[in-house]
């Protein structure tokens, strides 16, 4: 990879304003072919924009796009096949009621007299799927509709369809979130045979660790601007979040292990729950943070999904402070004072049309109204003293939710409940997709809950986030607790053993913070 | 969901989608610009240059009287508009197409108990709210909780209560208007205006209050931007449908209850034409199709501009198959550039 080679990508100078907001106020990289190159920042530095840029999704307003020196206008897909871009987003662009096939090939199926030719269109697909299926232990249904399965094998076709392009240049924007660790692992696999064979990648993700462990350089984006392009393997992480925030950031312990004599609050018998949850049993007390660990997908989300009454159950008991609940539907939850932070934000969390004051009041309207009669002060208020308690910055109640960072959304989520003044907090993977500043203010958040006696059950996709957040941890593992760690047992390497304790080797690793 | 969660003038960008080119001069100002131009806005600019037009072709269409009497023909439609809003908002596709058929029940129904009896007014009007909102929550629970498509459900619906009316009145609809009635709709009442413009103007302002400052509006508005984060902010969203297609039956009934007074005789289908025409009124006042945004203040523009337009083509004195296919045509053109400013706006 000479530095001096003609770079096979590089955006010059790149600005893009968005209304009022700046998004790129002069943002350039350069990637060279063969070169895996991340662009890294915290949620609204710019980084999907530039990336759009590139695809030719957005214009920009200046700068300009170089394709092998040569500076090229791109906006569309046709440019993007003539100049062999591909690119994979978080957000898919499948189409749900086409098989995989289908969707892998959309728009480029080969013919014969002008009919599709079905069977040359399913030996391709298969021919691309293979190129990931090599590094896992299973296939991905060719004749299935997309819309039956699962977010991770979506990702995957999606992965697929930019693959089937032969692009020269690839771009992955947080192409590995819904990935299970097995598979970012065959991903990763894909991306060094196609970096071998000269391909230049440019890889968005918020986890580090896939970073160091697939990237040579990154070029980081704080608030529209570059502030460094630097080479991987001599920066540290630390080194590498003081670029993105601007701050030291460090994940310490947070969790407290000493005894616990307040009461219980929360107690769950044998709570079963049909094809996801088998006897699970758990007690937690006033002012503890329970955490629950394991593999990715092992009943951690469907537990706080059934005990929000989200899901029926088939069999248990669940009582709160002392008291036997029915929770039929998560308005029971809701009135019991147990509520979720669901783990998908944008579909089950927020209204993004509607506004951040309708968003964050919406669940305490009774609190504040009189037979249904609002007075828009006091829900004005409400939602101010909640935004400033969370440091959430708005330019007005009234813009859409939409409009706010992702860190910011979650915060508003998190809001919502804390005006209904709730028990127990249900928290499912809360800082998915929350850049790292958001990340410890609602660390922050969580403590200060705690500290006032809620119960708060923390499921995460990020082990050292977990570990060090919880006073405990139940382990789960095919919708069954299986472990418990508590006091010196909880380290990454307890947590892995836990979760590992049943053979399998479906171990998803956490981004380790410095 | 990308890692920025930026709103932009350009909307949700889709990878390969090309968007339009946006001005790169586009600043503070063209967004409180934006800011203004409203859809229900837009359609109130509309109205007025619709009576500018009426004005120029035909001298005399912004006398009092002749405004009062759009006004007055606009309220029939406005107040079955104001159920359709209901049920537009609630998303989901909501839609009830079967508001002409309740409407021409309620007609058909009023008529035949009042027999031109004012005595009676009050018992029929009961009567035929009651039935209304019944009507209207059986399409609440096919759509909620048997899960049954709104086009499909309200569809259905429309032609069982076209049924019922046969059956209700053998196939030949007797009685007519109660003269308080008739007295209603086309004598003045406060300053020279009509009753029926008073009663129009009260459901609007409570329309207004119910959408904009009640609990019950911030939900509504919720389940149609998104019905399973409505169901998870503890929303009891199925029983919440049934109040609301309930609720726009009641006023399709109201509406056709009021409608005898205007035309004091009744026929079998005296509603048949407020179903798209609701539809429309909402859609022109800015309401999105797919719920969760919208306001009952722009349907009254909406129903003002629709009544305007037929007025217009009347006044014109074109063959009925001119002002068919021209009213068509408009519609189509008024729609489509509306779907146009809300692409622009997102």
């Amino acid at each position: 990879m000479g530095g001096n080679a003609v770079p096979l990508l590089e955006a010059v100078g790149i600005r893009k304003r968005f209304g009022g907001v700046v998004a790129l106020d002069g943002a350039s990289l350069q990637c060279q072919a063969g070169e895996v190159h991340a662009l890294l920042g915290a949620n609204g530095s710019g980084k999907s924009t530039l990336a759009k840029v590139v695809t030719g999704v957005v214009a920009p307003d200046a700068g300009e796009v170089r394709i092998r020196g040569r500076v090229e206008k791109i906006s569309g897909p046709a440019d993007m096949d003539r100049l062999r871009i591909a690119a994979v987003y978080q957000e898919l662009s499948l189409i749900p009621q086409l098989t995989v096939a289908e969707n892998v090939l959309l728009n480029r199926e080969p013919t014969r007299a002008g009919f599709i030719h079905r069977e040359a269109l399913w030996q391709r697909a298969a021919e691309v799927l293979h190129r990931l299926e090599q590094y896992l232990d299973r296939r991905l249904p060719l004749h299935e509709p997309v819309g039956q399965l699962s977010p991770a094998d979506q990702q995957l076709v999606e992965i697929a369809k930019a693959l089937s392009r032969d692009p020269e240049i690839l771009i992955l924007d947080e192409a590995t979130a819904s990935l299970r660790r097995h598979e970012v692992d065959a991903l990763n696999q894909v991306v060094r045979e196609l970096s071998a064979a000269g391909t230049g990648i440019l890889f968005i993700s918020h986890r580090l660790g896939e970073v160091y462990e697939l990237c040579q350089r990154a070029t980081i984006l704080r608030n529209g601007r570059v502030v460094g392009t630097v080479d991987l393997a001599e920066t540290p992480e630390r080194d590498l979040l003081r670029l993105m925030t601007g701050e030291d950031l460090v994940l310490e312990r947070r969790g407290r292990s000493r005894p616990m004599s307040r009461p219980v609050r929360l107690r769950v018998e044998g709570l079963r729950v049909a094809g996801c949850l088998d006897e699970i049993s758990l007690e937690a007390r006033a002012g503890e943070v329970v955490g629950l660990g394991g593999l990715q997908g092992q009943g951690q989300s469907d537990l706080l999904r059934a005990l929000f009454g989200d899901l029926p159950h088939a069999a248990g008991r669940v009582e709160i402070d002392g008291k036997p609940v029915r929770l039929g539907q998560p308005a029971d939850a809701i009135r019991h004072g147990m509520v979720l932070v669901p783990g998908n934000r944008g579909q089950e969390g927020l209204f993004m049309i509607r506004s951040v004051l309708e968003n964050i009041t919406l669940p305490s309207l009774a609190h504040r109204s009189w037979a249904g009669w609002l007075s828009l002060q006091r829900e004005r208020n409400a939602a101010r003293h909640m935004l400033n308690r969370l440091q959430v910055k708005v330019g007005s109640l009234d813009d859409s939710v939409a409009t706010l960072s992702g860190g910011n959304q979650q915060k508003v989520v998190v809001g919502k409940w804390l005006l209904t003044e709730p028990k127990i907090l249900l928290l499912d993977d809360p800082t998915k997709g929350v850049d790292v500043q958001a990340r410890n203010e609602l660390y922050r958040v969580v403590e200060d809950l705690r500290d006032a006696g809620l119960v708060v059950i923390l499921n995460s996709s990020d082990d050292s986030e977990l570990l060090a957040l919880s006073d405990r941890i139940l382990v789960l593992y095919e919708g069954r607790v299986v472990d418990e760690l508590r006091g010196e047992r909880l380290t990454e390497q307890e947590l892995v053993g836990a979760s590992l304790r049943l053979g399998s080797s479906d171990r998803k690793e956490g981004m380790s913070h410095a | 969901m990308t890692s920025e969660q930026r709103a932009t003038p350009s909307g949700e960008m889709h990878p390969g989608l090309a968007q339009p080119p946006l001005d790169p001069n586009a600043g503070a100002l063209t967004v409180r610009l934006r800011r203004f131009l409203t859809p229900s806005a837009i359609a109130y600019g509309l109205v007025l240059v619709l009576f500018v037009v009426g004005e120029l072709l035909s001298p005399g269409f912004l006398s009092t009287r002749q405004v009062l009497n759009v006004l007055r023909v606009a309220s029939f439609l406005g107040i079955v508009a104001a159920g359709q809003t209901l049920v537009v908002l609630s998303g989901g596709e909501g839609i009830d197409l079967s508001v002409g058929a309740v409407m021409s029940l309620a007609a058909v129904m009023t008529a035949h108990i009042t027999q031109g009896r004012d005595a009676l007014v009050l018992q029929a009007l009961a009567q035929i709210l009651a039935v209304g909102f019944a009507l209207g929550a059986v399409n609440g629970v096919g759509v909620a909780f048997l899960r049954i498509p709104p086009l499909v459900m309200t569809l259905g619906m429309s032609g069982v209560v076209q049924g019922l009316t046969l059956l209700y009145t053998q196939g030949i609809p007797k009685g007519r208007a109660a003269p308080i009635l008739n007295e209603l709709v086309t004598s003045p009442w406060i300053g020279g205006i009509p009753g029926i413009l008073v009663i129009w103007l009260g459901l609007a302002v409570l329309m207004s209050l119910l959408l904009g400052r009640t609990s019950f509006g911030r939900r509504l508005y919720a389940i149609g931007a998104n019905r399973r984060a409505a169901a998870l902010s503890g929303i009891h969203v199925r029983p919440m449908l049934v109040v609301i297609y309930g609720t726009s039956g009641m006023l399709a009934a109201l509406a056709g209850f009021l409608f005898v007074g205007y035309t004091t005789t009744v026929f079998l289908d005296i509603g048949g034409d407020y179903v798209l025409r609701s539809v429309a009124a909402v859609v022109v006042g800015g309401t999105s199709l797919a719920g969760g945004v919208g306001s009952y203040t722009g349907t009254v523009a909406g129903s003002i501009v629709l009544t305007l337009l037929q007025s217009i083509l009347t006044t014109l004195r074109l063959g009925e198959a001119a002002r068919q296919v021209i009213h068509g045509l408009v519609l189509v053109l008024l729609l489509a550039a509306y779907g146009r400013q809300r692409a622009l706006r997102q």
